[in-house]
């Protein structure tokens, strides 16, 4: 494993290239698909404002590799350092706002006792993103004057940074040798029509881990798989409540993307883009599906997906066409113009909705006294898309959210009810 | 510790206004020498300043195409009666009311083609080619509207077009800004000394354009090499970064 270690001095003006994850978002990104995504913690006082600049002066010291603007390349995009504080502000804009150019690509943003940050998908995934606000929080009840037992690992000041943690770890495990993935066909989208800009609007939903648990383990699956088996269950109530026109004409795929974080099955200390996706799918060409088939055909394929040598395979796809020579050095303009038409073409078109689960959180006692609940936004989703999920884990809540820009709420009407007739008790938190 | 009453955040005891959002959290507050500071809750408000600030982009442009809609309708009207009151048939009116016409055209290209920039460009074009054709016709029609008029139209049209887009899409804008408008003057005047030796001389001849266009070529390398020379921080190895 690489330990090298880097002081990266404040006069320094490093740069680093965008990982490959990150080499999509710039062709992208508009006033409505930002990728940006938000991770929020909700404290059970409010934030008190003075410890909360202590804390976040002290993190911007350990991760100043997120002291970084996007800057154009003739080639690539690039990522240039940016002698600024992370700036902390009011959270009274709308969620996931785009970052201007010329601007650092993470924000802090503070409501009564609401602590969130808002990050780009371009310098970091919701691993690394996780990994810096509970840098944060623990700071700030450090500052509180909370006491870190010495045994819990947490990010410190005042040392050499290792270069793994800003490194494209992608590329460490990057084999040519691996022939690439296949194509997928195209999937089945949700028929509901747009809201009017500005469209993005996350719903929270909080559910008690314990039934959450009871119902998963009856059918002997993890809490992700369960959620992704109702996500998929309630896609095909609705495609098969279609009018019949629409039900002709819609795709009979039905297939979640799902982000896995690759720090999980590689080593990796990267604080930047380190996950891939899994995409479990039912082909509703074969016949309706009971939710027990869902459930074991979803259990099965995310079985299959995350085994090494396949997640090795979709590594070999990504970087590999990233690598080739004619690919690098076709111009930005013209890459960015390509990158955003594969993106529609082959990208969203691929998959139903997004479900990302960062997991269970785990905090030092004392800091984890001080959190209620975590909150997980991911990035609004496009018009094709239309809706996406994210899920996290704290104490005893299970904590899901809806990011949706139709003016329909069917879906996660659909979904909470599927929960409670589970008889899993469902609290809507109002923001 | 006090509350914020707007963000909501805890603040020292001695805080006068959040240091977070800038609210005032002491009644006595508005009243100290920080005063005209203001609450951030009624400068947010206050940033709401009139109902035309309220207004959508089409709303706005909307009332815009109404007022010259009334303007120039009126202004027609009146230039019309006049002349016939004056002379019972259109003599010079023709011309006011023709150029009214097209401006009400391009105003209504704007009102509702804005975003539409290729549609609204060129149904522009065509607008004024009708009027240049139109003048031509009033005075006599030698065929200026036609061989001169319209390709001379067509050359400003796209070089001030290529000129917008360029400028859209420059990122830092500086003396770089100067450069490319000195060299689209260039290229628009080699487009005039053609289109001009074509029409009296029947062939294609460059004279004095030339000489503008060394001059202004040379400029704008030197503008552009100050501007890129002095871009902050930019050195080669990352900018072509492969």
């Amino acid at each position: 494993m690489n330990t090298k270690s880097h002081h990266i001095p404040e006069t320094e003006k490093f740069w680093f290239s965008l990982d490959n994850a990150a080499k999509i978002f710039p062709a992208i990104i508009n006033k409505e698909v930002t990728s940006v995504f938000r991770l929020s913690a909700v404290l059970n006082r409010p934030v008190q404002i003075e410890p909360l600049r202590k804390a976040v002066l002290r993190v911007e010291n350990r991760f100043p590799y997120y002291k970084v603007q996007l800057k154009k390349g003739f080639f690539w995009y690039y990522l240039e350092h940016m002698p600024r504080h992370i700036p902390v502000e009011v959270d009274d804009q709308p969620c996931c706002r785009k970052f201007q150019r010329g601007h650092l690509l993470i924000r802090i943003l503070v409501w009564n006792n609401r602590l969130s940050i808002e990050c780009s998908h371009i310098l970091a995934d919701g691993g690394g993103g996780l990994e810096f606000l509970k840098t944060l929080l623990i700071l700030y009840s450090k500052a509180c004057g909370c006491n870190i037992p010495p045994e819990y690992d947490v990010k410190e000041e005042d040392i050499e940074i290792p270069e793994e943690e800003y490194e494209d770890a992608y590329k460490r495990y990057f084999r040519e040798d691996v022939p690439p993935m296949v194509k997928r066909s195209k999937a089945f989208h949700l028929p509901f029509p747009l809201k009017p800009p500005p469209r993005f609007r996350p719903l929270t939903a909080i559910l008690p881990l314990e039934q959450v648990k009871r119902v998963a383990s009856e059918k002997g699956v993890s809490i992700t798989v369960y959620l992704i088996a109702v996500y998929l269950y309630v896609l095909q109530e609705i495609y098969e409540n279609q009018g019949g026109l629409n039900k002709l004409r819609s795709k009979k795929i039905l297939r979640v993307q799902v982000p896995v974080n690759l720090r999980n099955i590689f080593p990796s200390r990267t604080m930047r883009n380190f996950s891939l996706f899994v995409m479990p799918e039912i082909d509703l060409r074969l016949g309706h599906y009971t939710f027990e088939e869902i459930i074991k055909t979803v259990y099965h394929q995310v079985q299959l997906e995350t085994d090494k040598k396949l997640i090795n395979k979709n590594i070999s796809r990504n970087v590999g066409s990233e690598r080739k020579i004619y690919v690098r050095s076709i111009p930005l303009f013209l890459k960015s113009w390509i990158l955003r038409m594969k993106y529609y073409a082959l990208g969203t078109s691929q998959y139903s909705g997004v479900v990302t689960n960062v997991g269970r959180i785990n905090l030092p006692p004392e800091t984890e006294e001080m959190v209620s609940h975590f909150i997980v936004v991911p990035p609004p989703p496009n018009k094709m898309l239309k809706i996406n999920c994210g899920i996290v884990g704290f104490k005893d809540k299970v904590v899901m959210s809806f990011g949706n820009v139709t003016i329909s709420d069917e879906f996660e009407s659909r979904f909470l009810r599927f929960l409670r007739d589970q008889d899993i008790s469902v609290e809507i938190e109002k923001s | 510790m006090i509350r914020c009453p707007y963000c909501g955040v805890e603040l020292e005891e001695n805080a006068n206004y959040c240091s977070l959002c800038g609210e005032p959290v002491r009644p006595h507050a508005a009243g100290n020498h920080l005063s005209h500071l203001g609450s951030s809750k009624g400068k947010r408000e206050h940033k709401e300043l009139t109902e035309f600030h309220r207004l959508s982009g089409l709303q706005k442009r909307m009332i815009f195409w109404k007022i010259s809609g009334i303007i120039l309708l009126s202004g027609m009207l009146i230039v019309f009666v006049i002349d016939l009151a004056g002379n019972q048939s259109l003599t010079w009116s023709k011309y006011p009311l023709t150029v009214s016409g097209i401006l009400l055209v391009n105003a209504t290209l704007v009102a509702f083609w804005y975003k539409r920039s290729f549609l609204l460009l060129l149904f522009s074009f065509l607008s004024v080619a009708i009027l240049l054709v139109l003048l031509d016709i009033y005075a006599g029609n030698t065929g200026w509207g036609m061989q001169l008029g319209i390709p001379l139209l067509m050359a400003a049209y796209v070089v001030i077009h290529v000129f917008s887009v360029l400028i859209r899409r420059t990122e830092r804008k500086g003396l770089n800004v100067l450069a490319y408008s000195l060299t689209v003057s260039g290229v628009l005047c080699i487009c005039i000394d053609g289109i001009l030796s074509l029409y009296s001389r029947e062939a294609l001849h460059f004279g004095w354009s030339l000489i503008v266009m060394v001059a202004v070529a040379l400029i704008s390398a030197l503008l552009l090499y100050i501007h890129f020379r002095l871009k902050r921080g930019t050195d080669l190895k990352r900018f072509f970064h492969i």
